[in-house]
Parts: C-alpha cells; structure tokens; sequence
C-alpha cells in the first residue's frame, strides 16, 4: 500500500510556476487578445483551472477597433487586425474587475498606450482601484494600430525608458511583451530586464498580409495585420531559445500553442509558462487538455517538477 | 463545453454545386432555440485550418440537424467529402434567432447560400403557411432546390429567367408585398441582396429582420473578429460598444434598421 501511494505520488508532477512573487497554478495562460476580458466565455469553460487569464489590451480611452474585416484564416494560421478594440480603462475597472472576484485563476491585465505618460495614467488608475488582477503585461509589439504599439517594441532605449518608468509605479507583476518583428528581440529582453521587468512574453504577432486575387484587395482591411497560429510556433521557440540565452528574468512562451507536446517545446526552450491564443477560438477549453496532456508526460519521463525542464535544451548551448 | 461530435448521416449535392449535409447532434439539439442559429464545424483535428466554420442551421429536428452548404473555398470543398459515418466536431448552437409573431403575415426572402436559415424558418412556420411566404433567388434553375408554385405561396427567381420570375429576389419581394401588406420580412443571402432589401423595408416602413454573415473565428464572443456597423451607434445595448456589434454573439439575426452593410 505505501508503495502504491509512493508510486501515485512520484507520477504526479508538480505543475505550479513563479513568476517574480506571483504563484500559478500551471503553466498555461490564455494569451492577451484571444480570450477577451476573461469572463465572456465563463459558461463554457471552468476557468478556474487555467494558470491565468491575460486580458485584451486596454487603452485610455475607449477605442472601436479596425473595420471590417478584421481577420482571415491562412495555411495553419490567421491574420489578424482588430486594432485594440476595448472598452477604456474606466470601464474596465467599474465593469470587468468586479467579475473577477469569483474567477479563481490569476488575471493579468494587458496595456496599450501610444506615449509613455498614457502607459503610466492607465497604470495609475488601476493602482488607486482595488482589484483582484496579479499584474500587467505590458503591450509594445502590437502591429495593428497606427500610433503606440509597436514604435517601443522595437527600440532597445524605449522599451528600457517606459519599463523603467512603469516599475516605479507598481510593485504588481511586471510582463513586457516583445515583438517578433525585430532585428534582435533578445537585446528589446535585455532592456526590459535592466529596467525592471519581472518577465518577459514573447513573440506578439508577426506581420503578415493576405490578398484576393479576384477582388484584386488585401483581405483585412489594415492591408498589414498580425499572423499567429502553428505557422508561426517555430519562430516563437527560436525567440525564446535566443532570449533565454540574453536574459534571466523568466519567459512566458507564444506563438501557435494548440496541445501539451507544444506547450513543452517552449518550456523546453526556455520557457517559464506560456501563453495560448489563436487554439482558443477553436476550443476556449483547450488550455485544459494541455493540462492534462503535460500530466501524462511529467508521468511518462517521471517528472517531479515542471520548472524542472525550464530551459534544458537552450541551455545546452548556453 | 458546447462542443459535440456528431455522426454524419448524409452528405449529398442537392443542386447545382449546393450540398446538403445531416448528422447526429443530440447534445446541440436539445439546446437549440430556432432559425437563425448557427454552429461552428471543425474541418480537421489537424491544424492546417485553424479556424471553424460557420454554418446556418437548415433544420433541427429528432437530435439530427442539417445545414446547406456552397463549395466556395478549401474549407467547404473539405466538408464536401465527408461521407457518411464520419465524425465531426461542432460548437453551438450559437448566435440568436428570428422572432416572428403567430399573428402577422411573413415574407421569407433567401438567397445564395443565404438559403438555409430562410428555409428553416419556412419549415418552422409550417402552421402559418397561409400567412407567409417563400422567396427564393439563384442565378439559375439547376441551383433550385424547390418548385415555383405560387398557389402555395413559393416564389422562386432566377437571373436568367429559367425557372420561376425572371431577375432578383426584389421583383418577387414587390409583387408579393403588394398583396401581403402589413407583413414582416425575413431575409437572409448575400450582401448586394440584404442592402437592396434593407432599403426596400426601411423605405415602406416594413419590420424586417435580417441574418447577416460575417469573417469569423471564434463564435462566441472572444476573438472581435466578426463585426458589423451599427446605424445606431447610441445604442449601448450590445455586447460591445457603440460603433461595432460582433456578429457571433450579438447576431446573426438584427433589424433591418439597425445595421449598415459598408
């Protein structure tokens, strides 16, 4: 009898993750922009049991978003271009906070700004608020939107400057998100973790286009919009394994998660905890069979911890 | 999870590169509201088409429902060669539904692939059939599925005046409207075809509701891929905000008035 229990115990890996003070249950978080505010799917899906929840962008001000269309289906991926359509900051605090009270997952509150002193006013406003959410992932790699965005995610100075000065203002968990649309993306990492950053996300979406042959017209209506899916999971492993080697502050891996065997690519290239997006509009459940997907390996190879395999193929090279 | 795997039970060419498809959907069934709603079909468990389909429910009924389909691109040419026995996995039913009264006279208007909602609404109205009717438009006879037969109130068009009246759907909508005022309209079909309706009711001050198709990912609200322009950007009664309604969540069924083809 104790050896059965001693045999359950050491199949069951320890699947819970750190980033800077804040605990998650697993390493799998739904990406910002591919699961809305956290809560509109709450009916279908037990939440709960997800690592964490990272909102849509929030913006100052209410923003519409882009016209139609928005997005398009390509080989093993899709384009996107809703141009960080969301209610506003205010809003966001009077109407979506409050529903958090009951989630039980962490919630970590994806920003945009277009000037340094938007970043901080968004910050503020949610600091004076009493909220439930864990921290903030900083949005500086958004290719959809014609002024912010991704003007910082591709200078090294920038992105240093508006981390620096968001650290001063939060003792919050601190996620900068970086662009794959780069020359170096491991020296915009290294500036976020010189300026303070808890940790970084990689890789936002990589600009992409699509046109009609026959209306002789790009597909979305931004010409340029963001591609994500498993067309671009290749090139989210590489950032990771490039920035792993630069940097020391943990990384939440993206880019084309859709089952536990890809969630363990990022988490083997360095990865800390990882974020899945476009997977969700087919199944919002889906970070779930992960879950239980990375269960069967941790007991296959004898895992006891996931942190255990942070990083084992990168570092390799290191 | 709304998701089920259903069991093909047909998948057949009912017209001219139009296809009918009926499977085994108990779970979606018991949940369903009426015509209008729709369901999001899985392709592939593979990836290489990341995104479900939408497709209308064309009937609901014994936990089997039937949508109807017009090979357009991979994704449909995909579903066209699924046989029977083959499982699928489908999200719904999703998205709202048409809302008639028992009292008023219905003018069903479907077009294209617009169809398959019209048509389940025309079967859902099955004890008013005195007081609607049926306008279908195609471009030619071989894409007819059903009879020209105005003594039962259906009235088909075809752009090459093959089959029933010649020209759109407008000229059936006209004539039959002169004889069925005070009625409501009902339409479904391409966007050209909405438009021309959309103006036609809001001109003779006609309550119509119309189900509008939109590009789109998730179905259930999350993506903000599916949007449509709302005329009345004042009003805040939607799952989003003033400019924009998502098509998935707060659709696909709207008043005429209340949207604006760009």
């Amino acid at each position: 009898m104790d050896l059965f229990i001693q045999q359950e115990m050491l199949s069951l890996i320890d699947m819970s993750i750190k980033i800077g003070k804040v605990l998650f249950k697993n390493p799998i978080i739904t990406a910002s922009g591919t699961f809305g505010y956290g809560t509109e799917v709450s009916s279908l899906v037990d939440v709960s049991k997800f690592g964490g929840i990272v909102t849509k962008s929030i913006t100052l001000n209410p923003r519409e978003g882009n016209p139609p269309p928005r997005i398009v289906e390509t080989p093993s991926g899709m384009l996107n271009s809703i141009g960080l359509a969301n209610i506003g900051v205010d809003q966001y605090l009077s109407k979506k906070i409050p529903l958090y009270s009951t989630i039980g997952t962490n919630i970590i509150m994806n920003i945009a700004g277009t000037t340094i002193s938007e970043y901080i006013e968004i910050i503020n406003k949610v600091e004076s608020f009493s909220s439930d959410i864990v921290g903030y992932e900083i949005n500086i790699s958004c290719p959809n939107v014609k002024r912010g965005g991704m003007e910082f995610g591709i200078d090294c100075d920038l992105t240093e400057k508006l981390t620096e000065s968001l650290r001063k203002i939060t003792e919050r968990l601190l996620i900068v998100k970086l662009s794959p649309n780069v020359t170096n993306i491991a020296s915009i990492a290294q500036s976020a973790e010189k300026a303070g950053a808890d940790a970084v996300s990689a890789i936002n979406t990589v600009v992409g286009m699509s046109i009609d042959i026959h209306k002789q017209k790009s597909k979305v209506y931004t010409k340029l919009s963001g591609l994500s899916g498993p067309a671009i999971r290749p090139i989210g492993i590489a950032s990771v394994h490039k920035i792993f080697q630069a940097i020391d502050i943990p990384i939440i891996g993206i880019g084309g998660i859709t089952c536990g065997n890809d969630v363990l690519e990022y988490i083997l290239a360095g990865a800390s905890a990882v974020q899945a997006g476009t997977s969700n509009y087919r199944d919002p459940g889906i970070a779930l069979s992960m879950i239980e997907e990375i269960k069967l390996y941790g007991e296959k190879y004898n895992i006891s911890s996931i942190s255990d395999l942070v990083g084992v193929v990168s570092s390799n090279t290191k | 999870m709304k998701t089920e795997d259903v069991i093909i039970i047909n998948n057949n060419e009912i017209a001219s590169e139009i296809w009918e498809m009926e499977f085994l959907a108990p779970k979606i069934s018991s949940n369903y509201k009426g015509a209008g709603q729709f369901i999001q079909i899985q392709l592939d468990p593979g990836w290489g088409n990341p995104l479900r389909r939408p497709m209308s429910i064309a009937s609901c009924r014994d936990s089997k429902i039937s949508i109807i389909y017009k090979i357009f691109g991979q994704g449909t040419k995909i579903l066209s060669q699924k046989i029977s026995g083959d499982v699928l996995n489908v999200l719904g039913p999703l998205g709202n539904s048409f809302q008639y009264k028992k009292t008023s006279l219905n003018i069903l208007v479907g077009g294209g692939v617009g169809l398959a909602p019209i048509i389940n609404l025309w079967e859902e109205l099955d004890e008013l059939r005195d007081n609607s009717y049926l306008i279908i438009g195609a471009k030619a006879k071989n894409e007819h599925i059903h009879s020209h037969n105005p003594d039962e109130h259906i009235y088909l068009t075809t752009d090459d005046g093959s089959m029933g009246l010649p020209g759109t759907v407008m000229e059936a909508l006209k004539l039959v409207y002169e004889n069925a005022k005070s009625s409501q309209v009902f339409a479904c079909g391409p966007e050209p075809m909405l438009k021309q309706i959309q103006s036609f009711v809001i001109k003779n001050r006609i309550p119509a509701q119309l189900s509008v198709e939109s590009y789109m990912g998730c179905g259930v609200g999350i993506c903000q891929g599916c949007i449509i322009s709302r005329r009345n950007h004042k009003n805040k009664n939607h799952s989003y905000h003033e400019k924009y309604s998502l098509v998935c969540v707060d659709g696909p069924i709207y008043s005429a008035g209340d949207v604006i083809f760009d």
